[in-house]
C-alpha cells in the first residue's frame, strides 16, 4: 500500500512502470529527466530493502535460533506427507528423493497456525501429495529438521510467513 | 530548471511511499482527534498487538536493579546469544512457558508478540489474550485488591480511570512465571502498576511500575506501546501441543538431539 500525505489526492502522486515515475500536478505533468529516474528508483529500491529487514528480521528471531545453522541457507525440494496444523509450530513433513533413489523423510518447521491464519494461510494451504520446496536453516546436527522462511509450490507459488505482529 | 526543484519533493514523497516508520507514525494521528477526549470513560475496545521497539521487556527506563538471588536468576535466563535481536526471549531450555508448558501469565502476556483484545463492561475491564487463551479481569466497581491474595497466574487486578487514563493494580502473582520475555525474575510479592491510555486512535501505550521489594531494591519503570488492529480476530495460540502429540517432545526437540527420522 502506498501512502500519500494528508494534502495530495491519488491523482497527484502516479506510478507509471512503463516510462517511469510521474509527479502529475493539478495543473500539468512533469517528467522527471532520465538519469533522475534512475536515482530515484535506487532510492526506492534502498529504502525499500531496509524496510523489509526491519519487517523480516524477527521471523526468524522470536525464540532465538540457537539450535538452527543460520550460518547457511538450504533449499530442500520434496513432496508433503503430511502438514500438521499444530501449535506452537506448524508442520510439514515431506520426503526428499535424492539422485539414487533414496527417500529421506524430513520435517519443516514454521510459524505458529494464529499467525498463519492472519496471513491467509489454513490447514489446506499445503496438501498431501504437493510438491514444495523449502527455503530455510537447518537444525545443528544431521538430523532432516528445518525452519523455513519460504515455501515454493509447484506452480511457482511462494509464500514467506511473516512475523507475528 | 523545473525538475531541479522538483527533485528533491519528489524524493521525499518516494521516501513517504515506502517507509513503514513514516507511513505508522503519520496514519495515526489522522483519525484519532475525532475519538480523543470526547469519550468518558475512553473507548480502549479492540485488538492490539505489540510494537515496543525491546519488545521482550517493558523497555525499562533504567535497568532494574536486583536483589542479590533475582540478579543471579537474570544473568541465568537472559539470553547472550550474540546477534540476538531485542524481540528474542530470554534462554529457552530456562523459559518457564516454552522449556515446560506452565502459563505465561500477567505481566509477562503483556510483553507476548501476539495480540490481545480488550472488552470494557459494566463493572471491569476485560483482557483476552490470544497466548493461552488467557483472561485478565480488572475490576472496576470499587473494590478493594485483597489483603493476603492466593497467588494465580493472573493475579488480582482493579482499575480506576484517572482522567483518560486506566490506572490498573495486580498482586497475587505466582513466582514460578518471568515477569516478561526476556527472563527477569519477580517473587510473590510482586506488586505492577499499569497507566494505559489511548494516545492516539491507533496506540495504546501502557507506563508501568514494578515493585517488587523481594526481588528488587527500588521500584523500576517501563513503556510498552501497542496497535490497533481493527480488522484482526483472535486467534488460539497454545504452548506444548507439539509435545503432547509427539510423546512428550516437540519434534524440534527431537531433531536437536539426533532423534528425528
Amino acid at each position: 500500500m502506498m501512502y500519500l500525505p494528508p494534502n495530495c489526492s491519488q491523482g497527484d502522486l502516479r506510478l507509471t512502470p512503463k516510462d517511469g515515475w510521474h509527479i502529475v500536478l493539478r495543473k500539468g505533468r512533469l517528467k522527471i529527466a532520465e538519469g533522475t529516474q534512475m536515482k530515484i528508483k535506487l532510492l526506492a529500491v534502498l529504502i525499500g530493502a531496509a524496510g523489509l529487514l526491519l519487517v523480516a528480521g524477527p521471523v526468524i528471531a522470536h525464540h532465538g535460533r540457537s539450535n538452527y545453522d543460520v550460518t547457511h541457507t538450504v533449499t530442500l525440494k520434496g513432496i508433503v506427507t503430511e502438514f500438521e496444523w499444530i501449535n506452537p509450530h506448524a508442520l510439514i513433513h515431506f520426503d526428499v528423493t535424492d539422485e539414487s533413489g533414496k527417500v529421506e523423510k524430513w520435517v519443516g518447521e514454521t510459524n505458529s497456525p494464529n499467525t498463519l491464519s492472519r496471513q491467509g494461510w489454513s490447514k489446506n494451504t499445503v496438501k498431501t501429495g504437493d510438491q514444495i520446496t523449502l527455503i530455510g536453516h537447518r537444525v545443528k546436527g544431521d538430523s532432516p529438521y528445518i525452519n523455513f522462511s519460504k515455501i515454493i509450490f509447484a506452480d511457482g507459488k511462494e509464500l514467506s510467513p511473516a512475523i507475528a505482529n | 530548471m523545473r525538475n531541479r526543484w522538483m527533485n528533491p519533493i519528489f524524493a521525499m514523497l518516494t521516501v513517504l511511499a515506502f517507509s513503514p516508520v513514516m507511513f505508522a507514525q503519520t496514519a495515526a494521528p489522522l483519525g484519532a482527534k475525532k475519538t480523543q477526549t470526547s469519550l468518558h470513560p475512553p473507548d480502549l475496545t479492540g485488538v492490539w498487538a505489540n510494537i515496543t521497539e525491546s519488545g521482550a521487556t517493558f523497555n525499562p527506563k533504567e535497568a532494574p536493579s536486583f536483589q542479590p538471588w533475582a540478579e543471579a536468576k537474570w544473568k541465568t535466563n537472559k539470553n547472550d546469544d550474540p546477534g540476538q535481536p531485542l524481540i528474542t526471549n530470554g534462554r529457552v531450555d530456562l523459559d518457564p512457558t516454552v522449556a515446560t508448558c506452565f502459563p505465561t501469565g500477567m505481566p509477562r502476556l503483556m510483553t507476548e508478540v501476539f495480540p490481545f483484545e480488550i472488552l470494557q463492561v459494566r463493572d471491569r475491564v476485560l483482557i483476552l489474550f490470544e497466548k493461552d487463551y488467557a483472561v485478565g479481569h480488572i475490576w472496576t466497581d470499587g473494590r478493594k485488591l485483597p489483603e493476603d491474595p492466593d497467588p494465580s497466574y493472573m493475579g488480582q487486578s482493579i482499575g480506576r480511570w484517572d482522567g483518560d487514563t486506566l490506572v490498573v493494580d495486580t498482586i497475587g502473582l505466582k513466582d514460578i512465571t518471568w515477569l516478561d520475555r526476556a527472563g527477569h525474575p519477580h517473587s510473590d510479592a510482586l506488586h505492577v502498576n499499569g497507566r494505559i491510555r489511548r494516545v492516539t486512535h491507533d496506540r495504546l501505550q501502557i507506563d508501568w511500575t514494578f515493585d517488587d521489594p523481594k526481588a528488587f531494591t527500588k521500584p523500576w519503570t517501563g513503556r510498552t506501546i501497542y496497535r490497533y488492529k481493527p480488522d484482526w480476530i483472535l486467534e488460539e495460540f497454545i504452548s506444548c501441543e507439539d509435545r503432547l502429540l509427539h510423546g512428550g517432545e516437540s519434534l524440534e526437540q527431537k531433531a536437536v538431539k539426533g532423534h528425528v527420522q
